[in-house]
């Protein structure tokens, strides 16, 4: 199974393959990648101008919105809201939790088909 | 008055080199961008077999970068970006998956093997003769439909440390994982190329 001699052949080969295939990559492909790059740099333009308060206006926007719900859903005459713990803020400011929103319409499809699956649609 | 002036010259000279030191913070920035994004999205797109899918990939890990590690060291960039790059391939597999579910449902499903044509989508010929090009290009499909059949996690230990070089250290932090289990997929990864393409490459 280990014959080192056999393995570097095989990195050897497939880095040679792999660099061949990069330096072959095709002008459009290239265009792109540099427009990218110029994209993520004009990002780090204007998240240097930008307040440094600003990057947690959305964090801030969500967590103001659960806590609106929470007052909402259990009415007026009820004050008491649900202790909030150090994980649901953690939970909230993570940035992969915010991607889930981008995504909001396919996640109702889902929900769509999963309830027409179980015969709720009526 | 004259304190005054100083004042605010003491000010603008820091400015003017806060300014500065920003401004080579994007120079340099620019130039490991530039110099990792072909690579990166070679192994994007062995990873997603779709060209455009593996351009938005490497565009998003590109912002993301910029827009979080800005700051750190830049021998620290490599490892960042392709743990940025990796993560976002994952989420990118789970999607399909969930895709593919409802498309099936719908009856709209296809292999992803219908989806891919590597011919196809193989980079321009540059200056070789029709026989070498071919021959290169078969070798490199066939390595391509190998490297995608390994398991994830094993694809990417071979990507990460054959095609970009990364060391084991750089790679555990770019799979989230610890160095033991980097040599073990990456020995694992090269055990099974080679036996899955042995017979071409003797």
């Amino acid at each position: 199974m280990n014959d080192p001699g056999k393995n570097e052949q095989v990195e050897k080969q497939a880095k040679t393959l792999f660099d061949d295939s990069v330096e072959r990559l095709d002008a459009a492909t290239l265009s792109r990648l540099n427009q990218g790059r110029h994209r993520a740099l004009e990002e780090l333009r204007e998240s240097r101008h930008s307040a440094p308060w600003l990057r947690w206006a959305p964090a801030a926007g969500v967590a103001a919105a659960a806590v609106v719900t929470v007052i909402v859903m259990r009415g007026p005459d009820v004050v008491e809201i649900a202790p909030v713990t150090a994980s649901d803020f953690e939970m909230l400011l993570e940035e992969d939790g915010f991607e889930m929103f981008e995504d909001l319409e396919f996640y109702v499809l889902l929900d769509e088909v999963a309830s027409e699956a179980n015969g709720d649609v009526g | 008055m004259s304190a005054c002036t100083g004042v605010f010259a003491v000010s603008c000279t820091r400015e003017h080199s806060t300014g500065a030191k920003t401004l080579q913070r994007e120079r340099q920035l620019n130039q490991f961008l530039a110099e990792v994004e072909r690579r990166a999205l070679r192994i994007a797109e062995i990873a997603v077999r779709d060209r455009d899918e593996a351009l938005d990939l490497v565009q998003e890990a590109m912002i993301k970068l910029a827009r979080n590690y800005a700051d750190r060291p830049g021998e620290e960039w490599t490892p960042l970006f392709y743990r940025i790059l990796q993560n976002g391939v994952r989420d990118w597999h789970r999607r399909q998956k969930v895709r593919n579910r409802v498309m099936v449902w719908f009856g709209r499903g296809k292999k992803d093997e219908d989806e891919y044509d590597v011919v196809a989508n193989a980079p321009d010929p540059a200056g070789r003769s029709p026989d070498d090009q071919l021959q290169t290009q078969e070798a490199m499909q066939r390595l391509e439909e190998s490297i995608h059949e390994l398991p994830a996690r094993q694809r990417e230990a071979f990507m990460l440390r054959t095609f970009e070089g990364l060391d084991v250290a750089g790679t555990a932090v770019a799979m989230g994982c610890s160095a033991g289990s980097v040599k073990t997929h990456y020995s694992r990864a090269v055990h099974a190329l080679r036996e899955k393409l042995g017979e071409h490459w003797q």
